[in-house]
């Protein structure tokens, strides 16, 4: 019985982390390419899921339109979290390099992506309030039941989208002209530069991408857990940074492993230890995994920048 | 083809060039030599457009670009292979060479990287392994063939002999001579003063961030101070 539980667990950990590989998958993208601790992530996520909430629930600001279909609501709600990313590109990154030659070696552009984190919360916390939303689709009682185990089949489809969408990523990176020019950028931005690659044009597809999967990972927690909140974005941000460091900085790969390694730690520990333990089990692994590997279990020989 | 004047490059209190002008003609091999710490990848570096100037003009084929980016000028047709070679060392020796061509679209671009495969046949034996494996020598090649899949009209190299054997070195040079002979223009700075000068066709003597002479080879070569401090042929 005890046996079948933690294997019930293991199944919803494994769901769990399906949520946090894209997240980690953006953050990676900001470390890899551009040596870029980006603190707005976990509000571009949040961002996609309340405006999400909000056009489904109330529609169009200004009154423009009644509430709209959720699945479109979400859709516009990932146009947002890119456009946002876009903004945090303009005046965290690009501006520190336009001004300074270089937006890598210093903590100023990583406060400033803090300080754009602070500024869509609390802009979001005054439209909407602090409250959890409820989020409803269609799929509240889609369960697969198999052997006595339970698994949503719209967190299984989850899963397989977030891993679809990281390979979709790994070959954009590993074989196309757009991501052998990142690649270079990531390696070393001035030789890029002497190719022929107009890093200022390419720098913003990054911020795009970031974007867009902070989008994807908040509608697919907001299809699965049917909420959605100003805080949200807390509660992955911190699990996506672990699964990065534990996955491997730079390694796209290792983002889906940190992921589910990470969801699990949390679902198994909530289950044996009670909910405040979860965050204390992730964080006491990564800080003895990076005692032993300190490039984390897929990424390169190098800690750092320029690991794609 | 290439005209610098009177520019100066400033890294905050550093006056790194001052008033310098150079010109390179149409499939012409011209020299800068000098001594460490002169300015000479600071002069290249801004006529690629990766160094600011903050005075004087720079033009290219009869156009002033000092407002074109670093990337526009590579796809005018001017490339430099930079000082240390900076070549991708996490990527495979034939993505090297596609990011060379990054500028370039189209089908021919296919031919030129196998055109440079069919010429350094060291780098076809590893052109899907990493370009970290490459010796020294080698990675120059790879530096220059990853220059040349660019087409460029002028080719700038800063400092290519550096390590490299002295076997290796009369092989680069052999190809700088074959480069230019394609009709591409040549603007080289050296260490090895010699041969640089047994190249070129003109140069210029950069001493502290100003020219201190400029000339035919020859001139150059009869310079005394030249000659003592660079040719090792007083005592
Ligand atoms: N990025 C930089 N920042 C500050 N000073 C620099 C920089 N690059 C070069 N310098 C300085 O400018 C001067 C010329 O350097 P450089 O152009 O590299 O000379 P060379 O290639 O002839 O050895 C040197 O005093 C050097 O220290
Ligand atoms: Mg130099």
């Amino acid at each position: 019985m005890l046996f079948e539980q933690v294997l019930q667990q293991i199944i919803n950990g494994l769901m769990l982390g399906s949520i946090y590989i894209s997240v980690a998958v953006a953050f990676t993208l900001a470390i890899g390419i551009l040596n870029f601790l980006n603190f707005t992530i976990p509000a571009l996520y949040m961002l996609a899921g309340m405006v999400g909430w909000s056009l489904s629930h109330y529609g169009l600001p200004f009154g423009l339109s009644g509430p709209i279909h959720w699945g479109l609501a979400l859709v516009i709600g990932i146009i947002c979290a890119i456009l946002a990313s876009l903004l945090v590109e303009r005046f965290t990154y690009r501006y520190f390099k336009m001004k300074h030659g270089d937006a890598t070696e210093h903590a100023i552009p990583l406060v400033s992506s803090l300080g754009f984190l602070l500024i869509f919360e609390y802009l979001i916390l005054i439209a909407h309030g602090s409250d959890t939303r409820g989020f409803s689709t269609p799929f509240t009682n889609l369960d697969w039941k198999t052997a006595g185990f339970i698994i949503s089949i719209p967190q299984l489809a989850s899963l397989i989208l977030s891993i679809l969408i990281v390979a979709a990523l790994s070959f954009l990176l590993s074989r196309t002209k757009v991501g052998r020019a990142l690649r270079a950028i990531a390696e070393n931005p001035d030789a890029a530069t002497m190719m022929g690659i107009d890093v200022d044009r390419i720098v913003p597809i990054v911020f795009i991408l970031i974007g867009f999967l902070c989008g994807i990972s908040a509608s697919i927690f907001a299809i699965n857990y049917h909420e959605v909140s100003p805080y949200m974005g807390d509660h992955v941000g911190t699990k996506a940074i672990a699964a990065m460091v534990i996955g491997g900085l730079g390694s796209v790969w290792g983002a889906i492993a940190g992921g589910l390694i990470v969801g699990l730690s949390e679902t198994l520990s909530i289950y044996f230890f009670g909910a405040s333990s979860a965050q204390i089990t992730v964080w006491s692994l990564l800080l003895i995994l990076v005692v032993f590997k300190p490039t984390g279990l897929f990424g390169h020989n190098a800690i750092g920048k320029g690991k794609f | 083809m290439l005209n610098v004047e009177n520019i100066d490059v400033r890294y905050g209190a550093i006056h790194a060039l001052k008033n310098v002008s150079i010109s390179v003609g149409e499939s012409e091999i011209v020299t800068v030599v000098g001594s460490n710490g002169a300015g000479k990848s600071s002069l290249l570096r801004a006529i690629a457009g990766t160094t600011k100037v903050s005075k004087g003009s720079i033009s290219f084929k009869k156009q002033r670009i000092n407002s074109l980016s670093a990337p526009s000028r590579v796809k005018s047709g001017l490339t430099l292979v930079p000082e240390g070679r900076q070549i991708f060392v996490s990527m495979t020796v034939e993505e090297n060479l596609l990011l060379g061509a990054h500028s370039r679209t189209g089908s021919e671009v296919k031919n030129s990287i196998e055109s440079i495969f069919d010429r350094f046949s060291n780098l076809a034996e590893r052109r899907n392994q990493l370009a970290s494996v490459l010796s020294g020598g080698e990675q120059q090649m790879l530096a220059i063939g990853r220059a040349m899949v660019a087409k460029p009209r002028l080719m700038m190299l800063d400092e290519p002999s550096l390590g490299l054997s002295p076997i290796l070195v009369s092989q680069l040079f052999e190809l700088i001579k074959e480069l230019h002979s394609q009709g591409i223009s040549i603007l080289i700075v050296e260490q090895n003063t010699k041969l640089a000068l047994k190249t070129a066709q003109r140069g210029y003597i950069l001493e502290l961030g100003s020219v201190r002479q400029e000339g035919t080879v020859d001139e150059l070569a009869a310079d005394k101070i030249l000659a003592e401090a660079y040719l090792g042929e007083s005592n």
